[in-house]
């Protein structure tokens, strides 16, 4: 029993290969010209805006890899069949995480420079004027937190690659074994996912802002993370689809599927997001209700209420239509555009809490660092791709991704 | 069309037959007789399955159906109703303050907003399906042959319908016959009578009949009235038992409901008491220089809630004790205070003294015309005795009450009692005013003539 | 093949465990070697073999127990509703622990029927129709407490927004309560609406299999005079799917929004913003266990072991499993951010809860609905009839004290020391809680002697389309034409 198929068509393109390094550059670039722009508003505030524009770019950034790693977990953890074909771009995406996770260094380094511009709680206690962070410096203390960080980027990066290596070597093997490891061990690895990514959501981002708190903060990003990824799956394997590779291994039913699973998440963020605002707005809390003030004016309520239209309510109608998810390039432009409404809801997290009002030059700056990130992301795609086969053509399950249909959706 | 023509002549007509169908016993020798006919040209055929058999609809040539398109315009529909809905009874028609959340649509709005999306969606989704497949349809001439019971068990039928217009009977049993099925057999007529049984049909009128009564008994109910006495269902919830104001038990030994204060304890608002704006008079004055009456007044008037002998402590009409009354208004005499007191005035003491205070008001008036001899007019204001009274005494009157006025107290603040005081005094002077009160650039607007009846 | 019309009914009285998948080969959803006409067979003998004793006993001391409990609502109502424990703080109580764990019981059925569906998990087909019988009487059951709680009873269509010449008025729209009158009655008339459409081809089998003219009938009228058309089946199909498109969110908005009756308020340990997905997961958690306690018996009294086969019951106690999971992780979280929050009202409920008066209410859901779940690691537990049902049982207790913990220790304990104050319930409270599952079991029990327990359309769909993706695989690869047969189906994800 063997399947017939193209092995080039399986390699990455070539001529990618060469583009690793100029893309890596550019990003570099842009996020040095974004830094300065952040810098360059001579505000007293311009530190302040260039660190939060950074976390929220590395979250950015970060979240392709986390949804990737969530989403091949749950392949095996159901022993799914039809996303087999699919699964490497994903794997690639997941295996990343580690590189992608390096980014957070210069926020650990420059917290042990005693920098507090990002994270308020990283000052002397007494210095702390907040008595409810000052409370809090137990718990949020920078060893304490660079030993945290450190492991859950130690876990999850250590997951991903246990679920990349396992993958690599079904390649040489063909060994269902390796298979059935993967689906024994994704159900303990997903309740560890679930524990890193929430207390990640709420160490790395929730606080920024010392005193304000929210539980529901990790299924928050975990919803985001998701949205995410599964456009960037849209977007990478069309890509490589037009350059000729991938061509008998993705139909239009897995765009479909991901398409629905696009739709799925719009849906599922807006009822995370909704069910924090409801619940803040209606409790009336004053310390809960002011992360929403200052993301509701001084000139960022155009910017939050747009997320209502443009992460919800357009891709929502958006998606609703099998015929738009069956459609190639009508998908790819959903996918841009949710990328693009992901960047904008992770500024919504993170920037506002600089306060003041709506930071124009930053949040260009802020942007190009968005767009640097992206081009760090396809440099390291490129370099985890390169010499990896893009299909898992040894995994026994493969043929059944291969003939199933989409019955009625 | 077909070659076998119905006759008329009722009993002895051959069964009308509607179509061949022919069984198969698995889903591909249905799909692969199904793509035969379709590319034969038949474009009025049918399959019956047990399941949902896939690739039916390519190998008849079905169309995809409409009804998403249904579904998504009634669930629509029941966003916007919702929102207006919600806009429209707690925004517009009926507003209160709920915790200080704002009317009509806000956050709180979406729940139900999107609940009723789902409901119209729902059930259009499930209505629609009916509608566009023509269900319920009871009578099928389908089910006449009983071969045709196990089309919902595991057989697959293939029918092409004698209203297919290249439709010819002969040359479909054979294109049918040539697909191999298990049996073919023509769709006649079904011979059983078409009435309703009888059972069935008395049944289901004798269960609309029993469901009218009690709608019935409610529109009677409604539109009709009964002397009869109501009919108690929770007799303690209609006769609770407890005690009202006024009424008697045995449970205290002075057989009283209502409880006097406790002795040491200070009741909301008795500490302004001594308030001589509460008062009308300053009491400490009272106490260092006690006038006859006075000290036997107050001290009743302190425990007119002893059953005891108050309305011998009750000073006669219009003669009040000489208590040291405050001659000076509490409050300013501003247009404000002057327009309350003539609202309040209006309210609580034009219905006995009249609008103008001459002790003419519609209840006096009532009263002349229906009992005459009896009835005690009220007072005027504009008598000597009540214009020489300081403002003070004023205000303890309607306070207190007098005669059989009684006290205004709890319906009217202190303030507001003021404030009519003032409106009192301006009335009297009203009535007695000389040109000399008027301000001297007003004067010339009595030499004019005056449109204003007042 | 499946020609063969009818085969003597095969079912194998030991358990065939169909539980493991060697990656590439599905293993058989249903055991037995089951063709069309037998899996009809097997799930029309339901509904028209003579009912067994146990029926009998089992609806016998379910239906005394419903009527024990109108019996109680009669005096409640004449009564009123201080013949409960419901006290000053505790203003609410039983009446709702008991809603919001009939609700959450309820979320199962749709779950399967709609988000198992859209996710193609092939394996729900065996179960599906139960568990959506199961979650309609379930929300009957739930809708009961709120309607008595209002104390009014009688009253209580005043809930609706109708124009009304007495009171000229409307509801509160603004109120997470009235929310919950819109989801629970969308949620119960959807739920209602997509069983019976569910079940309209399978009544047509009933209707086609009835011997008394009568049954006959009733079958026919209830089936509307389903044909089987192809035309008909495209827009049913059309039509479940976007049933279950709308159910998928419908589902998780109901208990949302019952979440929302606590959360929106500031009361510590009710208003914190993991509630909706947290209860949402605890609802599908309680559901399940359900689906478990009954499906169990229902397959070892009609003997349906072939098509509710081990691997269903296995992929169950997964979810199980992994909703347990979730709801730990949720409390971790709830327990994590009180202490973190440093606020001092959040860092006392918790505490109180876990140590205060109710601690053995506390201690009671984390062993039940935490530690009893994780039991399901074992396959071998996963896999035994005996111990899931014991394990789901203690889930559903332990679902129980959930919503008992939440409501009552927050109240108990609430802003204003001096109104501080032990809840006890009655004997009413416990009768009337104890009474519910007489309706309950009593409905499930008619249902299963009148109604199609089992899809039996959409097991054959799944086998027919199974058996077809094996054939294109099989064509795929070029190998050997495997074997297959009608007989053993195979779900794919």
């Amino acid at each position: 029993m063997s399947l017939k198929y193209d092995k080039e068509g399986i390699q990455l393109p070539e001529v990618w290969k060469a583009k690793a390094p100029v893309f890596i550059s550019i990003g570099l670039v842009l996020l040095v010209v974004g830094a300065g722009l952040c810098l360059m508003t001579g505000q007293e505030n311009a530190a302040k805006y260039l660190s939060h524009s950074y976390l929220a770019n590395f979250i950015f950034l970060f979240s392709f890899s986390i949804g990737a790693l969530f989403f091949i977990m749950i392949q095996f953890l159901t022993r799914a069949g039809w996303s087999t074909s699919i699964r490497r771009v994903a794997e690639i995406i997941m295996a990343i995480l580690p590189w992608s996770a390096m980014l957070f260094l210069p926020i650990l380094i420059s917290l042990f420079l005693g920098n507090n511009t990002l994270y308020e709680w990283n000052q002397a206690p007494e210095a702390i004027e907040n008595t409810v962070i000052r409370a809090k410096v137990g718990y949020l203390e920078r060893g304490f937190f660079a030993a945290r960080t450190l492991l859950y980027i130690g876990l999850l990066s250590g997951m991903a690659l246990w679920f990349f290596s396992k993958s690599r070597s079904q390649d040489e093997s063909g060994d269902p074994e390796l298979s059935l490891a993967r689906q024994k061990w994704a159900g303990p690895m997903v309740m560890v996912f679930a524990l890193t990514v929430s207390f990640a959501a709420f160490d790395w981002v929730m606080s920024i802002d010392g005193d304000w708190y929210s539980t529901i903060f990790g299924v928050y990003l975990f919803a985001a993370s998701m949205l995410a990824f599964f456009s960037l799956m849209v977007i990478i394997n069309m890509t490589l689809q037009k350059a000729g590779k991938l061509q008998e291994f993705v139909t239009v039913e897995h765009y479909h599927d991901i398409g629905k699973f696009m739709f799925g998440f719009v849906m599922f963020w807006s009822y995370i997001a909704f069910s924090q605002l409801l619940l803040i707005w209606y409790g009336n809390i004053p310390e809960e209700t002011y992360w929403y003030k200052v993301r509701l004016e001084n000139g960022w309520q155009f910017y939050s209420y747009s997320l209502i239209f443009v992460h919800f309510a357009i891709p929502l109608l958006g998606l609703m239509s099998r015929h738009v998810r069956r459609h190639r390039s009508g998908l790819f432009f959903w996918a841009c555009w949710l990328i693009l409404v992901h960047w904008m809801d992770m500024a919504f997290l993170v920037m506002p809490n600089v306060q003041g009002g709506f930071p124009v030059v930053p949040m260009v700056g802020h942007f190009l660092g968005g767009l640097g990130m992206l081009f760090l992301l396809a440099a390291f795609f490129i370099f985890r791709a390169s010499g990896t086969p893009l299909v898992a053509v040894r995994d026994p399950r493969l043929p059944e991704a291969l003939t199933y249909t989409n019955p009625i959706l | 069309m077909s070659d076998h023509k119905p006759t008329k002549t009722a009993a002895s007509r051959p069964p009308r037959a509607f179509g061949w169908m022919a069984e198969f016993s698995d889903e591909h020798k249905l799909l692969e007789a199904a793509r035969k006919v379709r590319d034969s040209g038949y474009t009025d055929t049918d399959a019956f399955t047990p399941f949902p058999v896939h690739g039916i609809d390519e190998a008849l040539g079905i169309k995809p159906t409409v009804l998403p398109f249904i579904v998504l315009c009634c669930g629509l529909t029941g966003l916007s109703l919702a929102l207006l809905m919600q806009w429209w009874m707690n925004g517009v028609d009926y507003r209160y303050i709920i915790s200080g959340k704002p009317f009509g649509i806000s956050p709180a709005a979406i729940p139900v907003a999107f609940e009723m999306t789902i409901l119209f969606s729902a059930f259009s989704t499930f209505l629609g399906m009916i509608a566009l497949n023509n269900l319920p349809k009871f009578s099928n001439p389908v089910f006449t042959n009983p071969k045709f019971d196990r089309a919902t068990n595991d057989k697959f039928f293939l029918y092409v319908s004698a209203s297919d217009k290249y439709y010819n009977r002969d040359s479909v049993r054979e294109l049918l016959g040539g697909t191999h099925p298990d049996s073919l057999d023509e769709v006649i007529e079904d011979s059983s009578p078409a009435n309703l049984p009888r059972p069935i049909w008395l049944g289901t009128l004798l269960l609309v009949l029993a469901g009218l009564i009690p709608a019935m008994i409610i529109l009677n109910m409604r539109a009709g009235y009964s002397t009869k006495p109501r009919f108690h269902v929770f007799f303690d919830m209609d006769f609770q038992p407890k005690k009202k104001a006024q009424q008697t038990t045995t449970i205290f030994e002075d057989g009283r409901t209502m409880r006097p204060q406790v002795s040491g304890t200070v009741a909301r608002g008795q500490l302004d008491e001594q308030d001589p704006f509460y008062l009308g008079y300053d009491p400490a004055k009272l106490v260092a220089s006690p006038t006859p009456g006075s000290v036997k007044y107050v001290a009743a008037q302190a425990q007119d809630s002893k059953p005891a002998d108050g309305a011998a402590a009750a000073p006669a009409a219009g003669t009040g004790p000489n208590l040291p009354w405050i001659s000076e208004l509490p409050i300013e005499a501003t247009e404000a205070h002057m327009q309350l007191g003539e609202v309040k005035f209006r309210t609580y003491c034009a219905p006995c003294h009249g609008y103008g205070g001459q002790g003419d008001g519609l209840v006096h008036k009532r009263a002349e015309a229906v009992g005459g001899g009896y009835w005690l007019p009220p007072t005027s204001m504009h008598i000597d005795r009540v214009r020489s009274q300081p403002v003070g005494q004023i205000f303890h009157t309607i306070t207190k009450g007098q005669g059989k006025m009684p006290s205004y107290a709890s319906s009217i603040t202190a303030k507001e009692r003021w404030a009519i005081v003032l409106y009192v005094k301006a009335l009297q002077k009203s009535r007695n005013a000389s040109v000399e009160d008027i301000p001297v650039d007003k004067r010339k607007l009595l030499e004019e003539p005056t449109n204003n009846p007042k | 093949m499946a020609t063969t019309a009818s085969v003597k009914t095969q079912y194998n009285p030991r358990e065939i465990d169909n539980t493991n998948d060697t990656p590439g080969r599905r293993a058989p959803l249903i055991t037995g070697n089951q063709t069309y006409s037998s899996i009809t067979e097997m799930v029309c003998r339901v509904a028209e073999d003579p009912q067994p004793t146990l029926w009998y006993v089992l609806f016998g001391l379910s239906s005394v127990t419903a009527v024990m409990f109108l019996s109680l609502i009669g005096y409640l109502i004449f009564t009123g509703v201080g013949i409960w424990g419901n006290m000053n703080p505790v203003f609410w109580a039983w009446p709702i622990v008991n809603f919001v764990f009939w609700v959450g019981i309820g979320h199962a059925g749709t779950l399967i029927s709609a988000i198992l569906f859209l996710f193609r998990q092939n394996w729900r087909t065996s179960i599906n129709r139960a568990a959506e019988a199961m979650t309609i009487f379930a929300v009957i059951c739930a809708a009961i407490y709120p309607g008595i709680h209002v104390g009014r009873a009688w009253l209580a269509f005043w809930l609706l927004p109708y124009p009304s010449l007495n009171l000229w008025m409307w509801p509160q729209f603004r109120s997470p309560l009235l929310w919950d009158v819109f989801a629970v009655g969308t949620y119960a008339s959807t739920s209602l609406v997509f069983w019976y459409m569910g079940m309209i081809p399978d009544l047509a089998t009933y209707r086609d299999r009835s011997k008394s003219p009568l049954r006959r009938a009733i079958y026919s009228f209830l089936c509307l005079g389903w044909t089987g058309s192809s035309r008909h089946w495209l827009r049913y199909e059309k039509a479940y799917t976007l049933l279950a498109a709308l159910a998928t969110p419908l589902v998780l908005s109901v208990h949302t929004v019952v979440s929302f009756d606590f959360a929106v308020s500031q009361v510590a340990g009710w208003h914190t913003t993991i509630f909706p997905p947290y209860f949402v997961a605890g609802a599908i958690f309680s559901g399940f266990a359900m689906v478990v306690t009954l499906l169990v018996p229902v397959r070892a009294i009609y003997k349906l072991e072939n098509l509710i086969t081990l691997r269903h019951l296995d992929n169950m106690n997964k979810i199980i499993l992994a909703t347990g999971s979730l709801v730990g992780l949720a409390y971790g979280t709830e327990f994590f951010i009180a202490w973190y929050s440093k606020n001092q009202y959040e860092g006392f409920t918790f505490l109180n809860r876990a140590f205060g008066p109710y601690w053995w209410a506390y201690w009671t859901m984390v062993s039940c609905n935490v530690i009893s779940p994780q039991l399901f690691w074992f396959k071998k537990l996963r896999t035994s009839p005996f111990w899931m049902v014991v394990i789901s049982i203690f889930v559903n207790i332990g679902m129980w004290f959930e919503r008992f913990v939440i409501t009552v220790t927050s109240l108990s304990r609430d802003f204003l020391p001096s109104s501080w104050g032990y809840f006890r319930p009655t004997m009413f409270d416990g009768l009337m809680f104890f009474g519910s599952f007489g309706v309950f079991l009593s409905l499930f029990l008619l249902f299963c002697r009148y109604l199609p327990t089992i899809a039996m359309s959409e097991v054959k769909g799944v086998m027919s389309s199974s058996a077809h993706s094996e054939h294109m695989q099989a064509a795929l690869v070029g190998g050997h034409d495997p074997s297959h047969g009608h007989g053993s189906s195979h779900d794919h994800h």
